[in-house]
């Protein structure tokens, strides 16, 4: 089975009904949820968007697992460099640069 | 792309000239050293790497500070530096392949795959990354990333660049910023998906958060 059709299979599953909605639709958002997320797009579409992720629950766990991906991506915040190694740092760049 | 960073390697010139230029390294490299450092941490799977990025970019911007018209603002200019020499890097074996990313491989095709499966529910972003399996497969999860892609996610969505900022660093307008921004991001939500981290972080915070 080829992967869009069992995306297909999945998005139409008995466990996650989705009545009304086609896989298309599914993948329409899916290409705009950096965008809505971003807060990009006219009213309307997101009104759309909105619309499609109240009916369609996979598309709402899909959502917020981007917006968690995006928010844990902000969060992230690495160790500084010591003071040492950056003095050390400093004086092997100007003598790479002819100037120590 | 409007500052002039053209002067890597050949501008001998500039580290041999006299005058203040060392005292405007200094200036230069006192105000901007973390968060280049920061950038290259996020940029590069190995510490030693992160490093290395740090000196070429400060060497390459020491050689183009004559140069640089102020035109652009200097943070912009040191993340085109640092960018152009992390693209140089060898890629090493944490990096992923240079391919193209498409849409249709981010459409799940089973159940699991729609939500995350680290367990952050409940949990404030700060609080989620303290815990250390969390934080390894995030930081696994970007530098997997083809490198096209990170540049563009770790200058967006970590150093907090606008699409336009980003653009002018990468030589790209802001729709194929935003392309492939949508892309990176899905990448890295399918490999937090499909990475199960057992236990809960509440229970893992004596992991430390260093």
């Amino acid at each position: 089975m080829s992967t869009a059709r069992r995306a297909m299979a999945i998005y139409r599953s008995p466990l996650h009904p989705h009545h009304g909605h086609s896989k298309a639709r599914c993948v329409k958002v899916l290409r705009r949820l950096s965008a809505y997320l971003d807060d990009e797009l006219s009213v309307g579409i997101c009104k759309e968007i909105r619309k499609h992720l109240g009916a369609c629950p996979n598309c709402e766990e899909f959502v917020a697992s981007l917006r968690q991906t995006v928010s844990l991506c902000g969060h992230v915040n690495p160790a500084p460099l010591s003071p040492a190694f950056k003095a050390r740092l400093r004086t092997q760049i100007l003598q790479a640069a002819g100037r120590g | 792309m409007k500052s002039r960073t053209q002067g890597h390697g050949a501008d001998t010139q500039t580290a041999a000239g006299s005058g203040n230029d060392v005292e405007a390294f200094d200036q230069l490299y006192r105000e901007h050293v973390d968060r280049i450092y920061r950038f290259a941490q996020r940029m590069c799977g190995q510490e030693d790497d992160a490093k290395d990025l740090v000196q070429d970019t400060f060497l390459n911007a020491y050689r183009g500070l004559k140069n640089f018209r102020g035109d652009a603002q200097i943070s912009t200019w040191l993340y085109t530096i640092a960018s152009r020499a992390s693209i140089r890097m060898r890629r090493k074996r944490k990096g992923g392949p240079e391919r193209e990313l498409s849409l249709d491989e981010f459409i799940p095709t089973s159940e699991g795959e729609f939500r995350l499966q680290i367990p952050t529910e409940g949990l404030t972003p700060q609080e989620a990354l303290e815990n250390k399996e969390i934080r390894r497969a995030l930081h696994q999860a970007i530098v997997k990333l083809p490198k096209k892609y990170r540049l563009v996610l770790v200058l967006r969505d970590m150093e907090g660049l606008t699409a336009r900022e980003v653009g002018s660093i990468m030589g790209l307008n802001e729709r194929a910023v935003k392309s492939r921004l949508h892309r990176a991001r899905l990448f890295v939500r399918r490999e937090l998906s499909a990475r199960g981290i057992a236990g809960h972080p509440h229970l893992a915070r004596t992991t430390g958060s260093t």
